[in-house]
């Protein structure tokens, strides 16, 4: 059974389609991220399973009922919203109960629900407060805590860890995560940061202009994007693309990659076949992610799927971990990430290793993938 | 350092100039309170002989209970005091049920938007901008319709239907501030268009109800138009009837009995001012300076 099912659902503003057939289905118990730039149609899509807003057509399901139509109390959700939203002429505890109140729960068990929340959010010392004597970080758990009081069957996270700051957001990424496993409740969460988006999600649905882009596993999306949008959008930094011209040698396909100095190298494409014939000495576009270009690792330096080359550093951005060496290919700048320590100096040559293993190429018109 | 510089009062020609501009305004405004002042509180004689601005030889309070309870008001001499009682039997129940209708309205204008809700909002306004004097005839005849014509529930009619674009307006503009994701946050919760209402907006609405009560008491309480217009014989606010008893032309003129009645109707908007008027100005200025 499904926990959620979205059904090719639209949703048109006055003659702009926002939701263009979004085809959606999650497990019980699943953490769906909804992730995509501003104006790509997920918060409106949030709304539509809250029903905050109605849909133009198309059916969508929670816990095997349709709830189309449903007005959003009868959805048996919960929210939790960017700016909070408590109701600042409550404290806390009116706040967390104040659902439990409307559904006319008896007294005593709302107090009870409130203690247990308030437990498991560790906000007890705030019950009493007001929402205007609450911290940024308070004010998110106790959001947290009037979702969770209810026990719905499906929870809705509109961007929660946007306000907060750095630090603070990364602390309550760990939280949420942590209580996703401890209750396995149904989530669905918006967000445009990709980090958010990898380390929650069970599966993510990146979206672009009102479409699903790809939806999958946070690493199928990694390592396999379905487009040069998916593949630019997720992954920090970003995915270098590099265009090129595909040859063929012995049945073995390659690419193509001059360096600034006019040095030629072919990049080996293990997992390239026959389908990719019809391009062969055409342009295409290269994918590589950053940590796949590396200094030169000696054991691992000769396998097949590994090609080496060296060109000038142009730009290094230390990270810590890590330096980011900027250098260029085909006359594109193309990110690498080194060692430190193996970092030659900048305006001097370096020798470099690629993975090729996980290399994918697209189509530089439709910026599909090819491989 | 600068700061300390800047802080520091100084005493330039500007601020003398400032100073002194600001004191002639406050005199000039003051003035003819103080005479009315000291003139209720005078005997006849002592008006005759004395100048407008000296001080009663003896403080006398006979003026303001003439005033109160036996002075002429065309051919009854019952004082204002049964007209005093008009006008809060009139601004009262006109002043609270307009701001509640306010409040609905500016809250179904701002977070249940309806298809042409900009539009019946801009018609409301135009409300604001519609002279008395257009209204007087057609609205004689509607009360003579409903069988509300010279009585108070009639002229409290009047004002709640006057006061409306006003109230909608202050309270559509204060809503607006109020972020919609608290309605949307109540509806999940299960919440209606009236527990929302009564749970959550009013809750954060007094500011603007008390920016809307004294705005409203001001204007039903000194209106004398509609009270000239609509009330019977029994029925005139106090405005009517300070006037009657000023013009009733019968023997001398006592403008001490003149002032006390002027004093006892400008009495109630004065200590709504007093008590209120700080909420005033922080209510007017609440969605100005908050995002």
């Amino acid at each position: 059974m499904a926990a959620l099912d979205i059904q090719n659902v639209k949703k048109t503003f006055g003659n702009v389609d926002v939701l263009k057939g979004i085809n959606l289905s999650i497990k019980d118990g699943e953490f769906l991220i909804l992730v995509g730039p501003s104006g790509c149609g997920k918060s409106t899509l949030m709304n539509s399973i809250a029903g905050l807003e109605e849909v133009t057509s198309g059916d969508i399901c929670i816990g095997g009922g349709a709830v189309t139509h449903l007005p959003p109390k009868d959805r048996d959700i919960a929210m939790v919203f960017q700016s909070y939203a408590l109701y600042p002429s409550m404290s806390v505890r009116d706040n967390i109960a104040f659902a439990l109140e409307i559904r006319k729960v008896p007294k005593a068990e709302r107090m009870a629900e409130v203690e247990r929340v308030a437990d498991l959010l560790q906000i007890s010392h705030l019950l009493d407060r007001k929402p205007s004597q609450l911290s940024g970080g308070q004010r998110q758990r106790v959001a947290m805590g009037r979702a969770l009081a209810r026990q719905p069957k499906i929870y809705l996270f509109d961007e929660p860890l946007s306000n907060l700051d750095a630090k603070l957001r990364v602390e309550m990424r760990t939280e949420i995560k942590k209580l996703h496993q401890r209750l396995k409740t149904t989530i669905v969460y918006v967000t445009h940061d990709q980090i958010e988006a990898m380390t929650l999600a069970d599966r993510i649905a990146v979206m672009k202009d009102g479409i699903v882009q790809q939806f999958g596993t946070p690493q199928e999306i990694y390592d396999n994007p379905a487009n040069m949008f998916v593949a630019g959008f997720m992954g920090s930094p970003a995915m270098n693309f590099l265009r090129c011209e595909l040859t063929c040698g012995d049945g073995r396909y390659a690419v193509r990659a001059t360096t600034r100095d006019g040095r030629e190298y072919a990049l080996p494409l293990v997992h390239a076949d026959s389908r990719l014939q019809s391009w062969v000495g055409r342009e295409v576009v290269l994918g590589i992610r950053p940590e796949l270009i590396t200094h030169v690792i000696p054991h691992k330096a000769d396998a097949d799927s590994v090609a080496r080359f060296s060109a000038r550093v142009e730009v290094a951005e230390p990270t810590g971990p890590d330096t980011l060496v900027l250098v260029e290919l085909n006359g594109q700048e193309v990110d690498c990430r080194v060692d430190p320590r193996e970092q030659a100096p900048v305006g001097t040559d370096m020798e470099f290793m690629v993975d090729m293993s996980k290399a994918v190429l697209f189509d530089p018109e439709t910026e599909q993938r090819l491989l | 350092m600068a700061e300390l510089t800047l802080n520091k009062p100084r005493f330039t020609l500007g601020r003398v100039f400032v100073y002194a501009t600001l004191l002639v305004g406050v005199l000039f405004y003051l003035m003819p309170l103080l005479v009315m002042l000291l003139t209720s509180f005078k005997s006849m004689d002592d008006i005759r002989s004395g100048n407008l601005l000296a001080l009663p030889d003896v403080f006398l309070f006979d003026a303001w209970i003439k005033a109160w309870s036996s002075a002429c008001t065309g051919v009854a001499c019952e004082g204002v005091k049964g007209y005093f009682w008009n006008s809060i039997l009139i601004t009262v129940p006109a002043v609270l049920i307009s701001t509640f209708l306010g409040a609905l309205n500016g809250y179904v204008l701002t977070k249940w938007k309806f298809r042409g809700s900009d539009l019946f909002f801009g018609l409301m306004l135009f409300g604001c901008f519609i002279p008395f004097q257009v209204v007087i005839l057609p609205m004689a005849q509607t009360l003579g319709w409903m069988g509300l014509a010279n009585t108070i529930p009639g002229l409290v009619f009047v004002h709640i239907v006057y006061g409306m674009s006003f109230t909608t307006l202050f309270f559509r503009n204060f809503y607006v501030a109020v972020p919609t994701e608290l309605i949307n946050a109540a509806r999940i919760d299960g919440a209606g268009f009236f527990t929302i209402f009564w749970r959550i907006i009013l809750p954060l609405s007094g500011p603007i109800f008390v920016v809307c009560i004294i705005w409203q008491f001001t204007q039903v309480w000194n209106d004398f138009l509609f009270g000239v217009v609509y009330s019977g014989g029994d029925t005139k606010p106090i405005t009517v009837a300070l006037n009657n008893l000023v013009n009733t032309s019968t023997g001398v003129k006592e403008y001490n009995v003149d002032m006390a009645a002027a004093m006892i109707a400008a009495l109630p908007t004065l200590v709504v001012y007093v008590l209120a008027g700080k909420y005033f100005v922080r209510g007017l200025t609440a969605g100005a300076v908050k995002g």
